[in-house]
């Protein structure tokens, strides 16, 4: 549970995003304020289309706000560039998408070890094995992503998000794309995985009951984000 | 990341990539260009080679000092110290005296080591031997027409001057007896250490001394340009090019033909692999997102794929250029048997040229498109975002340039290279436009008919962009098969028309005007066909405008002999229907005026409009030139440097000449002509007639053969390229399956996107081939264009069947594997 007292690892603050269309302009987000202390958890929730990846990707320094200033770890995402964003989001961040996003042509391990290559870590399949036997892969190390299930991708993605031991992990619809029992499963590990390593968390979903397992929940409607305590309050 | 581990990344990232498969089109796409292309090349170096080697087999020699004198021992001991093979010979008029007849022959002494190049062969009394051959001392060897002329057998005794020997052998073939003047005189060959016995040769007689070399050609090229210089008078080198005008204009076609060849086969690489390319970065875009997510640097993303696509680019060259080297050894090996002598073995140039081709095909079709990929929104990884391509569009400028580079260098000559860059240039362009515009009239034209046609075309259509890159790919690869087709008629057609199987083979010379009634009868009653007779007389050139004309005014070597020797004149009312205007026009049967052939007014510096003048037989004849021409000298007509209007030279006393076809078993003709006419010279041209056909003969084996080879090479380089689209297709019959579209209904949707991509690739490529060959036929093979209409339907029909030729098996087999398969694989 985040302490009040503890700094801010996100802070947004009177964040807009608009985008033209036709020669119209939308506004998506409109004076978005956040703030998300370290070991918090955060679910934020919204109809399909109310903004909510759009929201994410601006906290994680993916996309640009057209207006207003993002914080990560204190430092102003505006005032980075593009690469030295990535590598802030090398060393303190984790991602989990709807779609795995596992690269095609890389094995269950390949995946998991990518990231700790790509910081240029030692003992990366080491690690990475580590995590998958966690995740209860260990028999499927050597697999392609078109030979697992969905289920399995989503383990192989936790896998690859808490392999480099993230301070803030952000969840974009993880059990979007999986059945009922198996998106509860993977909920199980998600929360599991996210104890042990004591990081914040930023959940989007439209799942009110996995929303509910956040310690703060905020709904995102016409753009405007309101903190609503419970989502099924 | 350090460099060092980014590079060990990106070769592990490699090593797993090609595990996975997802490297193999590519890597297949790449091999086949890079060996395609390597075998063309290998093939036509080693052609080439062949063909320069056999040319010096009219030689004897690579490179032949020739002088009037015989001091030639320090050019001889030069050559020597570079490490060549020297030979000499001394060749002159002189009699033959034998059972109490004599007779006028070519003799010619040769020392050990003749001929360095080609065969000598003679027959003995007991076999035919062929080889670097000469007479042992105390004999000679003559040929069948001097032996028949004096009425001797193997074994008689001959007188040579002040000495007797022994006839040992009979010439059957003398590699470089074309070369001679005198070829036309009977030929007799002895020992070059029996010619001072015989005491013919004395001060101020008239023979050649030649010191023959031959090595290697770096060698060889360095000692001419060292010697160029020292040429005292009366000394000239000769090479195949200069040495025979007919031999050097088809080597050159040759060459040309075999460098547009290797160009057309880098052409057809670089669509196939940039489709191949395309496909692989797009299949990398969400790879690429998910990377930056992770927290990779643009240029951190860009240097791994870069080390990826230089460890590929070293794979692909090597592996591709050996296979490209066995390629064209197993064809050689089936091919030139009992066709060609041993083809010399490649150079350098082939092996390096393959292995940069992949590094070059990579690099200018993959980092383009990767520039942009490193730039893909990492907000892919929530939904699809469009891939930014401007960058991409500019940075094919990269490849374009690295491309024109390579081709420059294989073409070895850079109008050709500059020409077909144009060409294919102009051609991007228009067929792009072109497919775009067809494109986009297919989206509007209104839905109907059954529903396999309307979806495989509407299929087409949906996808604009992947159509149009395939269309223009396809196109590309077609057009440069069209050119060599038809470039290669061109060039056949044009040799097959100058050379005729009854090209002239004799020459009657110093035919008195009266006598030509009486040639012309006996021609009659010969059977032969009634000759046509030329005037021709003597004059020596004094003025170019006022400008008096003397060797020492000329640097040039040519045009220092040029200058001061005799020109043979002649004049006519129309000219020769072989020669071809360059600028003017001839009389138009009056005025005085010259007409000159463009290559003698090149070399003396004769412009249109210079006013001439000649001394003929003691009197000036002066007048303007008014026609420049081009003249045809390899058909073996009778042909002149300089012709003059009738009304100039019209009323000058002359001699007449004619040529004309003897078939083989007429030469009884000539003994009545000869009989009735003493006085006329009949020259034999057949031999070098013969072996003239003989080279192009191999010529044009060669070329057939080079054609062939692209043909096949194209072929499969374009069924690579069908291969890099398929993942769509694959993609759409998967989905069209889970739909419940029937076996039949996704092959005929399948089909007819092939049929209507293929049609108009083709019809596209007809075009643009109909208008680049027609520029190279012209401009640089100088044989006259043709404008082929017909191979527009074939273009059309034929891009469609190979189109469907090249994507229908895969595509197949693809439709008959389970739908979710494919949807797991590719979605």
């Amino acid at each position: 549970m985040g302490h009040p007292s503890l700094p801010p690892i996100v802070q947004a603050l009177d964040i807009a995003r608009q985008v033209h269309y036709g020669g119209e302009t939308l506004s998506i987000l409109r004076s978005v304020n956040l703030t998300v202390r370290a070991a918090e958890t955060v679910a934020i929730v919204g109809s399909s289309g109310s903004g909510k990846s759009t929201l994410l990707g601006i906290l994680a320094g993916l996309d640009h706000p057209t207006g207003g200033q993002v914080a990560l770890f204190g430092k102003l995402l505006a005032s980075l560039d593009e690469d030295e964003r990535a590598k802030l989001r090398q060393r303190l961040v984790g991602f989990v998408f709807q779609s795995f996003q596992l690269l095609p042509a890389l094995t269950a391990l390949e995946n998991v070890m990518l990231p700790l290559e790509l910081a240029g870590l030692k003992s990366a399949k080491e690690r990475a094995t580590a995590m998958l036997v966690r995740v209860g892969l260990e028999k499927r190390l050597g697999h392609y992503p078109r030979h697992l299930s969905g289920g399995e991708q989503q383990r192989v993605a936790l896998a690859r998000a808490f392999v480099t031991e993230p301070k803030l992990l952000f969840a974009d619809e993880p059990t979007g794309n999986l059945d009922f029992e198996t998106g509860d499963h993977i909920i199980e590990l998600l929360f599991a995985l996210n104890r042990e390593q004591d990081t914040t968390l930023i959940l989007v979903t439209h799942d009110d009951i996995l929303a509910d397992r956040c310690e703060r929940v905020y709904r995102l409607a016409d753009g405007k984000l309101t903190e609503t305590g419970r989502a099924l309050a | 990341m350090p460099w060092l581990e980014r590079i060990a990344l990106s070769l592990r990232l490699m090593r797993r990539e090609i595990a996975a498969g997802e490297l193999s089109l590519l890597v297949i796409a790449l091999v086949i260009a890079v060996s395609a292309f390597s075998s063309v090349s290998f093939f036509a170096d080693r052609v080439e080679r062949g063909l320069r080697l056999q040319a010096t087999h009219l030689l004897a020699a690579d490179l032949v000092v020739n002088a009037d004198h015989a001091a030639l021992q320090p050019y001889r001991d030069q050559a020597r110290a570079a490490g060549l093979s020297t030979a000499e010979t001394v060749t002159f008029p002189s009699m033959v005296l034998a059972r109490g007849r004599s007779q006028l022959a070519t003799f010619k002494a040769v020392s050990a080591g003749y001929p360095l190049r080609g065969e000598l062969s003679v027959q003995f009394a007991d076999r035919i031997q062929h080889g670097q051959l000469q007479p042992a001392a105390g004999t000679v060897w003559m040929d069948a027409r001097l032996m028949q002329k004096l009425g001797v057998a193997l074994g008689d005794t001959l007188t040579l001057g002040a000495a007797d020997f022994v006839l040992q052998g009979q010439l059957v073939r003398e590699p470089d007896g074309a070369m001679d003047l005198y070829n036309f005189i009977p030929r007799l060959m002895l020992n070059q250490q029996d010619l001072a016995r015989t005491g013919l040769i004395q001060t101020g007689s008239r023979a050649r001394w030649r010191v023959l070399v031959a090595g290697a050609p770096s060698a060889v090229e360095a000692l001419r340009l060292d010697l160029l210089p020292k040429l005292k008078r009366g000394e000239r080198l000769d090479n195949i090019e200069e040495a025979r005008p007919e031999i050097r204009v088809a080597l050159e076609r040759a060459t040309r033909f075999l460098g547009l060849t290797a160009l057309l086969a880098v052409m057809l690489s670089a669509a196939a692999v940039s489709l191949a390319c395309r496909r692989y970065l797009t299949r990398h875009t969400a790879s690429v997102a998910v990377m930056r997510c992770l927290g990779a640097g643009q240029g951190e993303i860009l240097s791994l794929f870069l080390f990826q696509f230089a460890g590929l680019a070293v794979v692909a060259g090597v592996l591709g250029t050996c296979l490209g080297w066995v390629a064209q050894a197993a064809a050689v090996s089936q091919l030139a048997a009992g066709l060609t002598d041993n083809l010399p073995q490649p150079g350098l140039q082939p092996w390096l040229s393959g292995m940069a081709l992949g590094g070059v095909l990579l690099f200018g079709f993959a980092v383009p498109p990767l520039l942009a990929l490193k730039r893909t929104p990492t907000l892919r990884v929530f939904r699809d975002e469009p891939v930014p391509t401007h960058l991409g569009r500019s940075g094919y400028l990269l490849g374009g340039l690295t491309l024109c580079g390579l081709m420059a260098w294989q073409a070895g000559e850079p109008k050709l290279a500059v020409l077909v860059l144009l060409g294919f240039a102009v051609f991007l362009l228009v067929a792009g436009a072109g497919a775009w515009g067809l494109v986009s009239l297919l989206r509007r034209l209104p839905s109907g008919g059954k529903v396999g046609w309307r979806f495989g075309l509407a299929n087409a259509a949906r996808r604009q962009g992947l159509t149009v890159v395939q269309i223009v790919a396809l196109a590309v690869g077609m057009m440069a098969l069209l050119v060599l087709t038809i470039v290669k008629n061109d060039v056949l057609t044009a040799w097959h028309s100058t050379l005729p199987a009854d090209a002239p083979n004799r020459f009657v010379i110093n035919i008195q005007p009266p006598q030509r009634a009486g040639i012309e009868a006996l021609f009659a009653a010969q059977g032969l066909p009634a000759p046509q007779f030329a005037p021709m007389v003597r004059a020596r050139l004094l003025f170019i405008n006022d400008q008096a004309v003397r060797p020492e005014s000329y640097a040039d070597d040519r045009a220092q002999r040029l200058a001061e020797r005799e020109f043979n004149l002649s004049w006519t009312d129309t000219l020769p229907a072989d020669n071809r205007s360059v600028a003017g026009a001839p009389w138009g049967g009056s005025g005085d005026a010259f007409s000159v052939e463009v290559g003698l007014a090149d070399t003396l510096g004769i412009k249109l409009g210079d006013v001439l003048r000649f001394d003929i037989a003691g009197t000036e004849y002066q007048a303007p030139v008014t026609h420049l021409r081009k003249v045809n000298w390899d058909s073996f007509k009778v042909n002149f440097f300089v012709y003059g209007s009738p009304s100039l030279l019209g009323k000058q006393a002359a001699s007449y000449l004619t040529s004309f076809y003897l078939p083989p078993d007429r030469e009884a003709a000539m003994s009545a002509l000869v009989q009735a006419f003493p006085n006329l010279t009949v020259m034999d041209v057949g031999a070098i007639l013969a072996e003239v056909r003989r080279l192009l003969d191999r010529l044009t084996w060669a070329i057939e053969a080079v054609f062939g080879f692209s043909l096949a090479a194209g072929v499969l380089v374009l069924w690579a390229a069908t291969l890099a689209t398929h993942d769509e297709r694959a993609l759409d019959a998967a989905m069209l399956r889970t739909l419940g579209a029937s076996y039949r209904q996704l092959r005929t949707i399948a089909l007819a996107e092939f049929v209507w991509l293929g049609g108009v690739a083709g019809g596209l490529a007809a075009l643009g081939a109909l208008g680049l060959s027609a520029v190279v036929s012209v401009q640089m093979l100088e044989v006259p264009m043709r404008l082929n209409l017909w191979l527009l339907p074939i273009g059309v029909g034929g891009g469609a069947v190979m189109a469907t030729l090249a994507g229908w098996p895969t595509t197949r087999r693809l439709l008959r594997v389970p739908p979710l398969w494919v949807l797991r694989q590719l979605g």
